[in-house]
């Protein structure tokens, strides 16, 4: 595959399909930990390895383990129940496995994140790129579908970061009480999604 | 929050207003963004989640003293991941064209931390009565919740409610915000009902702190 | 070995009851969700090739094509299932071409995530894809923005330029790259 066609499923979901902005994917984590630039940026770097790591792992599995049995009992669909339960299973390992090697090689790092190293399980973000990767027909091919899952992660550590940057200025603003956290936040996300509106139509 | 005084029905009525999921815990954000563009959209999701909620805290619930420690945020992910299937079968059976428009959202409900937090907070530690209850309350304050965003979205966005037009032609025929049913106009909704729903808080405990 | 067991049996246990369950609902649901899906494709497939009574379901160069028969059995026209790249997403849709493949006959956009209000008004109801019945499948079909002059212009959506042109260049590549193919299954 030409290196044109990589770099356009790179930049789709990393720009014009942003996870965050246009996919609706990754809100929690996005929400609560882009108060400083350094968690958000270290976060955004936890998530693309759990992704793209999840991303191909799920692929293995799903062409190498369940389509083929399918295919040699005569039906190529019929292990597709075991889908979901799969994924979130891969995903949870990943994180585990990201915990344990923090824990044993970067402790700061991993008293800082805190409870939000385990809850990087449950980020809809890594486990809808598992099934996106699974439903769309450009996705197909290994590479390609580690290619989506690296650009989705370095899209989320876009926005999260740029988030993480507009939040440090706005503490020294004067939000209005009921708005103060999610309801700001929220509101800078509208106008961050506008923007990134701009970015479609790069597609061909 | 009461577990072991105070009764099932306080414990429904928690979940419906007072420990709100979304409008108060702030979780389960990304479906309440992502399918509330229609009315209709809403309403399937609130079903499904509260369907997968209650069988989650009910089985959890008949098999506390059997889930040892180690395992059960394993035994949790199992059980909400068996029964988001089911829903997401069922969906795609009975309810083809809304399951295509929720999309990858239905097996979302997966990683959706409200459910995983009722079994841990709840489930595991109460009987199945009142771990139904709470079920319930969670479930119908998530349902509303993503209703009041469907509404306003439907509405302004599109100009219809559960796809009957109800705002003139002039407003729809080009003219209606559709930026509403967009990204940006999600998170501006969501982002206005927290602010809401925060200064009602606010207010209410400046008036009953007394 | 015994703390192992002692620790996860249930965890087994509801693994393989579980799958038990899931196994159980798929058997059941899958003929009614396969018809589900089936139904979306004959649906279009009758709106765009009228007076068909059945079809028989063929592969031409990756594509799905279905010859239409009317009740004697005779060749009322060719439905053509293609998709390719739109403004947002993917299109897909059903092309229409008549019997001698001379002429399209008609489109019906099936899937697509163009913006409401501009690109979804590729949608049937709308002007835009009612312009392709009757066009010649003899030459590409080239989008225009004003008036159309030639017999094979189409003209655009006001605002929703992009869009138009990803459903011409699918349509274009079904009358340039299939339709040729036809001939040989008669």
């Amino acid at each position: 595959m030409s290196i044109g066609a990589l770099m356009g499923i790179f930049l789709g979901v990393a720009l014009v399909n942003n996870l965050v902005f246009s996919g609706f994917l990754g809100i929690c984590p996005f929400l609560g930990v882009s108060r400083k630039v350094d968690m958000a940026f270290g976060m955004g770097c936890a998530v693309t390895f759990v992704i793209t790591v999840s991303g191909v792992v799920t692929w293995l599995i799903v062409h190498g383990i369940l389509a083929p049995v399918g295919t040699a009992i005569g039906q190529p669909h019929a292990l597709d129940f075991l889908k979901y339960v799969a994924f979130i299973l891969v995903i949870a390992s990943m994180v585990q496995l990201v915990e344990m090697y923090l824990k044993k090689f970067f402790p700061p790092l991993y008293t800082a994140f805190g409870v939000f190293l385990p809850l990087i399980t449950t980020n809809c973000a890594i486990l809808g790129t598992c099934l996106y990767i699974d439903m769309k027909p450009e996705t197909q091919s290994l590479l390609n579908a580690a290619i989506y899952a690296f650009g989705g992660g370095i899209g989320f550590m876009v926005a999260i970061t740029i988030m993480a940057g507009i939040r440090e200025h706005i503490r020294f603003s004067d939000v209005p009480k009921c708005l103060q956290g999610a309801g700001i936040t929220l509101l800078v996300a509208a106008i961050l999604a506008l923007a990134f509106t701009g970015f479609t139509g790069i597609g061909k | 929050m009461a577990e072991e005084n105070g009764s099932n029905l306080q414990q429904f009525s928690d979940g419906v207003l007072a420990n709100n999921p979304v409008l108060v815990q702030l979780l389960g954000m990304c479906p309440t963004l992502a399918v509330t563009n229609s009315l209709e959209n809403a309403l399937v999701m609130g079903m499904a989640a509260t369907f997968v909620v209650v069988m989650s805290n009910v089985i959890t619930s008949l098999l506390r003293n059997l889930i040892k420690p180690h395992v059960r945020i394993l035994i949790f992910t199992l059980t909400i991941a068996t029964f988001v299937t089911i829903a997401d079968l069922a969906l795609k059976a009975y309810m083809f064209e809304v399951s295509q428009k929720l999309g990858a959202f239905v097996p979302l409900i997966i990683v959706n931390c409200m459910i995983i937090c009722r079994a841990e907070v709840v489930a595991i530690k109460n009987g199945v009565g009142r771990s139904l209850a709470d079920a319930l309350g969670i479930g119908l304050g998530f349902t509303i919740a993503l209703s009041i965003l469907g509404i306003v979205r439907e509405i302004l966005g599109s100009g219809s409610l559960l796809n009957f037009q109800i705002l003139p032609d002039a407003f729809v025929d080009g003219h209606s915000w559709v930026i509403m049913v967009l990204p940006p106009g999600a998170f501006l909704t969501l982002g206005a009902v927290v602010g809401i729903v925060n200064q009602i808080r606010a207010s209410r405990s400046k008036g009953g702190a007394a | 070995m015994k703390k192992f067991i002692d620790e996860s049996w249930l965890v087994l246990v509801l693994g393989i009851v579980f799958a038990c369950l899931l196994a159980a609902t798929q058997t059941t649901l899958q003929a009614k969700i396969d018809d589900n899906r089936a139904r979306a494709l004959n649906n279009a497939i009758a709106e765009v090739v009228p007076g068909l009574a059945d079809k028989e379901e063929l592969e031409v160069d990756g594509n799905q094509v279905f010859k239409c028969l009317d009740e004697s059995g005779g060749l009322v026209g060719w439905a053509v299932k293609a998709s390719g790249s739109g403004f947002i997403d993917r299109i897909t849709l059903v092309a229409g071409l008549s019997a001698d493949g001379g002429a399209i006959i008609g489109i019906k956009v099936i899937e697509h995530v163009e913006t409401p209000g501009l690109g979804n008004k590729i949608d049937a109801g709308n002007p835009f894809p009612e312009q392709f019945t009757g066009k010649s499948a003899g030459l590409p079909l080239e989008v225009v923005k004003q008036t159309p002059q030639k017999p094979n212009d189409i003209q655009a959506i006001t605002g929703a330029t992009y869009s138009s042109a990803y459903v011409t260049d699918i349509v274009n590549d079904v009358i340039t790259r299939i339709r040729p193919q036809l001939a040989e299954h008669r």
